[in-house]
């Protein structure tokens, strides 16, 4: 059977079984390591190809025996429910593209320009800076007034920078970027640069960003998955349907399941909402469908990424 | 007169790294900073009037402490606070082993290809929100349909109804948190990893260190910095929790609360009823007070051991 | 070090004055001498592929009437609540919001003063609006003495009904009529249990309990509609006791979903997967529930009269926001929609011959189109200007008068709990609450053990001192009436 859910603290003792192999990884340790994180990334999969599987189960199956593996009947009614509203899925994915692509560029850009003046010792305020980035990972101030900068200062109510300002820059990234910078970036390689006459920023474009591929990989990463997560930004500032992206679409649907669990009084005039809530098995065909693109496109991505994380590697 | 002078010379010298932080800055400034301002409502009644925000703020009374009381009233409230300190511990504790201890051997497995297999792979929870995993969870231990009652029942054990079980609870939450996080997690440490100068290993090599040698003297001390911050930028949130594990996994369950109440649902849960925007300001206020007082010693201690690692 | 936290503080300082200048100085204001005024409405509901096609056509004939352009903003069932609170909570200018005891809390957003006063503004511009609203809204709906928003005509009482499934009850020749209270449907719920596989006999819902509850169904406070009129935990009394013990045993049997505490099963009239379920009723509320469904279903009330409580005459209302610069013009809009049957047909079905048409006896049917404009009628307007259907009885609008008027009237009608002074009570009671009730009322957990357990925790928690807070209060008000 497949592994279940239950706690397993078997990988870190692993790092103890190689102490014999002085150069490569020995066979049989390369063996077990690899069985490991193969079973842990199998059970990092698994729920995602069930959810698949569930999303192409007949809906009265699923009504009678639950969930399971193999279902009695396949179907693909819950495709042909999102079918229906496909105009509207398609241009949620616009929205969503639109936002992960421009948000990350912007973020990544953002963060690395903070983050590599406050790794530099030659930056005078750079411990004030730190702090103040640092600072804002502990306080906000809350919804309701961010909301006003948002909308009132900012006018971004129903714009697609509604979706990408907000998060566009994160104190955590910028910590994260700026010890990269201090190992992966040091002063050393940036002094003969210096002596040549080059200023600093065309040596942070032509030596720092070549040299920090890794880094910025992981950061863009991150924001990438981060833009195609949210929705919290679009059920705060968009009321035009042509800009909802495709989590919030996602999201409506949860909420409204959990409304309904917690208004069970209301059942006699909410009767209306039950019809437009999508059954089970359209509900995780929406999970497919939202989660699919980037899940596929991430292993391409991916290669890029470990590019990058090959070129840092080699590196003088 | 002359300190204004010099701070503006200064301001002149590093104007390039200024130029740099700026952008960064004014995003801090309009998104955390200006907002913070908010915080005060954590000490007043408020209420609405009708020119706005501002307005409203200004004309709330004060209440002093009054809207920090709900978190520290009853008996629940020792047990949210323990809920939250003991899971946020065992998450960082184990979370930086598993996460470091993952990194390491994705980078040192032979298989380059494979290695990055099952890195795509242990990335994929990442992807799906705490209520799509809670699905997933339901699946496996749902009373009556769940695939881990089926196979008790197969070997002729008694069903367990989960989902009214706490005892279970505290191992289902710390396993559901490392397998959503791991794959994260090590993405961050592999960057630091592979970005260590390859000449480092060769050295060793030559010296003759085994490969556990080196992970210890080498990998690991060039990553430290990097969990160092992590663990106190960690420490920091020891107060918060996430909201969709403790929440949405035990689906709400009331008999679970002994072990998956934690701060953050209680306020969700105490202010439902009533909707209070002070009360829910001052339970954030609460929570990144005590984060800061707590970063700033830990830091102390660290800059202390190693000036190096401080985080500022 | 210092300075440059001098600086950037002074930076702050300027940029909230900006704030604090943006959000005052916007407004659009106008519409004192019949200017053209743009109203923004926020309603509660998922939005609609042909809301703009409709609201064009609306704001056609709004600004012919009153010179008045709507901007409706649908959000959402699920969000609804979350978004109103930081619209409100921000000071954001808007002109009228859906608000009800179940989403948008009118009495909280009332008291705290997000709301208009409403007396004055409807006897100048609504004054047909006040004729055509059953005065028990009025009356219920007003908080101190005072209204805050314009309470939607409809059912003004609430009956709790047994809806069962025809084809059931007709298989196994059930007798319906005979059922008097909770207990006595045991039997034909094990004969479906024993019978009929697929088939859940009872779905998720608490038995009708003789109480009016002052804050929401869940939470321990209520006055016993029959015994002495004052606040007590209803947790404490024998009638909660009892019908916790059938509910329970109805779970040991079987009879309620293993996992009904916890579950997210909407049970969705339209699957037909249970036997017995409970809803409120309205006058013809059979057929329309038996048209959703698409199978026929019966009724068979829980108790004799419908009750007029808080809950259901502030069930579904619009307010006028604080914040608003026109809110003349939204009354007058209120006026008309709830009062113009052109209008409120309009909103409710979208544009005839597109969305519906009518046929020569005057009734109506929809058309193929209507999928694109479903909206709820209940929470939009009067419903008793509205078109019938082909198949509705002719006296529908009569019998919700006499339901109407056979409604009596809860105890603590028109009577709202301020929870400010004991609002920490309230918090921890309510989390205790979510601990506990959730588990009792679906029968999953027996009340001999839990029941003791749950009252001591209330107690800790500070239940006396919120009982006396709110006895106070209750007492203080019906001195006033």
């Amino acid at each position: 059977m497949l592994k279940p859910a239950v706690p397993s603290k078997k990988v870190p003792k692993a790092v103890k079984k190689k102490n014999y192999n002085p150069h490569q990884l020995g066979k049989k340790a390369n063996a077990i390591l690899n069985t490991m994180l193969a079973v842990f990334a199998f059970s990092c999969v698994f729920p995602f190809l069930y959810v698949i599987i569930i999303s192409l189960t007949d809906e009265s199956v699923l009504e009678k025996n639950g969930f399971s593996l193999l279902p009695e009947t396949w179907s693909f009614e819950a495709y042909q429910f999102l079918w229906a509203i496909k105009s509207q899925l398609l241009q949620s994915y616009m929205i969503t593209i639109a936002v992960t692509v421009l948000g990350t560029i912007i973020s990544v850009f953002t963060i690395a320009f903070y983050a590599y003046a406050i790794s530099r010792p030659q930056f005078k305020f750079r411990k004030q800076f730190t702090f103040f980035a640092f600072f804002t990972m502990l306080f906000n101030g809350g919804l309701v007034p961010f909301y006003i900068v948002a909308t009132q200062v900012l006018h971004l109510r129903d714009t697609i920078w509604a979706l990408i300002l907000p998060m566009a820059v994160n104190a955590f990234y910028i910590l994260i970027m700026r010890t990269f910078f201090q190992r992966s970036v040091p002063e050393s390689i940036l002094e003969s640069a210096r002596i040549d006459g080059a200023s600093e920023l065309r040596i942070y474009f032509q030596i720092v960003l070549p040299l920090s591929l890794p880094g910025l990989a992981t950061i863009a990463l991150f924001s990438t998955l981060g833009y195609w997560n949210d929705w919290f930004n679009a059920l705060l500032f968009i009321d035009n349907p042509a800009l909802v992206p495709l989590q919030s679409l996602l999201m409506k649907i949860e909420n409204t399941l959990e409304f309904i669990r917690q208004n069970t009084l209301l059942t006699g005039s909410v009767k209306g909402i039950m019809q437009s809530v999508p059954k089970d098995a359209a509900k995780m065909a929406m999970v497919v469908i939202a989660t699919l693109p980037i899940a596929v496109s991430y292993p391409f991505f991916q290669r890029y990424f470990i590019q990058g994380l090959t070129i840092g590697g080699v590196k003088e | 007169m002359a300190r204004i002078k010099r701070f503006f010379q200064d301001v002149y010298k590093n104007k390039t790294w200024l130029l740099m932080v700026l952008p960064g800055v004014v995003w801090f400034l309009l998104f955390s900073y200006l907002p913070m301002f908010g915080t005060v409502i954590a000490f007043k009644n408020f209420q609405f009037h009708p020119d706005g925000f501002f307005a409203s703020v200004i004309n709330s009374e004060w209440v002093g402490f009054e809207n920090f009381e709900f978190l520290f009233s009853t008996d629940d409230a020792f047990i949210i606070t323990r809920n939250t300190i003991l899971y946020n511990l065992v998450f960082i504790i184990l979370g930086l082993i598993l996460a470091v201890a993952t990194a390491i051997i994705l980078n040192e497995i032979t298989n380059k290809k494979m290695a990055k297999v099952y890195q795509t792979g242990m990335l994929f929870p990442h992807f799906l929100s705490w209520v799509i995993v809670s699905y997933f969870v339901f699946t496996f231990l749902s009373v009556d349909r769940g695939m881990l009652n089926n196979i008790f029942q197969w070997f002729g054990m008694e069903k367990v109804s989960w989902y009214s079980e706490p005892e279970y609870w505290p191992f289902i939450l710390v396993f559901m948190s490392m397998w959503k996080g791991i794959g994260y997690g090590s993405i961050v440490y592999l960057a630091a990893i592979v970005g260590i100068d390859r000449n480092y290993y060769e050295a060793a090599m030559i010296d003759g260190a085994s490969k556990w040698q080196q992970i210890r003297h080498i990998t690991i001390p060039m990553i430290t910095p990097l969990i160092v911050i992590l663990t106190i930028l960690n420490i920091g949130k020891i107060f918060n929790s996430d909201f969709g594990l403790f929440y949405q996994v035990p689906l709400d369950s009331g008999s679970l609360y002994p072990v998956t109440n934690v701060i953050d649902t209680y306020v969700y849960r105490g202010l439902m009823t009533m909707g209070e925007v002070s009360m829910s300001t001052a339970a954030g206020l609460y929570q990144s007070v005590v984060g800061f007082i707590l970063v700033i010693l830990t830091n102390y201690i660290v800059t202390r051991i190693n000036k190096d690692y401080a985080l500022f | 070090m210092k300075k440059i936290f001098l600086v950037l503080f002074s930076c702050l300082l300027l940029l909230s004055g900006v704030l604090a200048g943006c959000s005052s100085n916007e407004s659009e204001a106008g519409g004192k001498d019949g200017e053209e005024v743009k109203l923004t409405w926020y309603m509660i509901g998922t939005p609609q592929k042909d809301m703009n096609k409709v609201m064009e056509e609306v704001n056609k004939y709004t600004k012919k009437k009153i010179n008045t352009t709507i901007d409706l903003k649908m959000i959402d069932w699920g969000d609804y609540d979350k978004k109103m609170q930081v619209v409100i909570a921000s000071g954001e200018p808007y002109d009228i919001a859906f608000t009800a005891s179940w989403a948008n809390n009118y009495v909280l957003n009332a008291r705290k003063g997000a709301f208009k006063e409403l007396d004055q503004l409807m006897d100048e511009h609504g004054k047909e609006l006040k004729g055509a609203l059953d005065p028990a809204f009025l009356e219920g709906a007003k908080i101190d003495g005072k209204l805050y928003a314009v309470p939607t005509n409809k059912e003004v009482g609430q009956q709790g009904v047994y809806v069962f499934n025809k084809r059931l009850v007709d298989k196994y020749k059930f007798d319906i009529q005979s059922i008097k209270s909770f207990e006595d449907l045991e039997p034909m719920l094990q004969t479906i249990k024993e019978k009929e596989s697929g088939i859940q006999p009872m779905t998720t819902f608490t038995p009708h309990a003789p109480f009016d509850y002052i804050l929401d169904d869940k939470m321990p406070f209520a006055v016993p509609l029959e015994g002495e009129n004052k606040i007590v935990n209803v947790y404490e009394t024998d009638e909660m006791k009892q019908n916790l013990d059938t509910l329970h045993k109805y779970y040991k049997a079987g009879y309620i979903k293993s996992d009904a505490a916890t579950s997210k099963e909407p049970w969705a009239l339209d699957v037909e997967n249970w036997f017995v379920r409970k809803e409120l009723y309205q006058p013809y509320a059979e057929n329309i529930w038996s048209r959703n469904a698409g199978y026929e279903l019966v009724v068979q009330p829980m108790h004799e009269s419908p009750i007029t409580f808080n809950n259901s005459v502030t069930g579904s209302m619009q307010a006028i926001s604080a914040t608003s610069k026109n809110p003349e013009r939204a009354m007058e809009f209120l006026n008309l929609l709830n009062t113009d049957e052109y209008l409120r047909n309009l909103m409710d079905k979208g544009i005839e011959g597109e969305h519906y048409e009518k046929l020569d006896n005057g009734r109506i049917k929809d058309l193929p189109a209507r999928k694109n404009y479903t909206v709820p009628s209940f929470a939009l307007g009067n419903q008793f200007i509205l078109d019938l259907y082909e198949e509705d009885s002719d006296d529908k609008w009569e019998k919700f008068e006499e339901f109407n008027n056979q409604s009596d009237d809860a105890p603590t009608l028109g009577f709202y709990f301020d929870p400010k002074p004991v609002r920490t009570e309230i918090a921890a009671i309510s989390n205790v609450t979510s601990e506990f009730a959730q588990a009792l009322l679906t029968g999953s957990v027996n009340p001999d053990e839990y029941l003791p357990k749950f009252n001591k925790k209330l107690k800790e928690a500070g239940l006396d001192k919120a009982l006396d807070e709110m006895n106070k209060q209750y007492e203080e008000w019906k001195k006033k009436q």
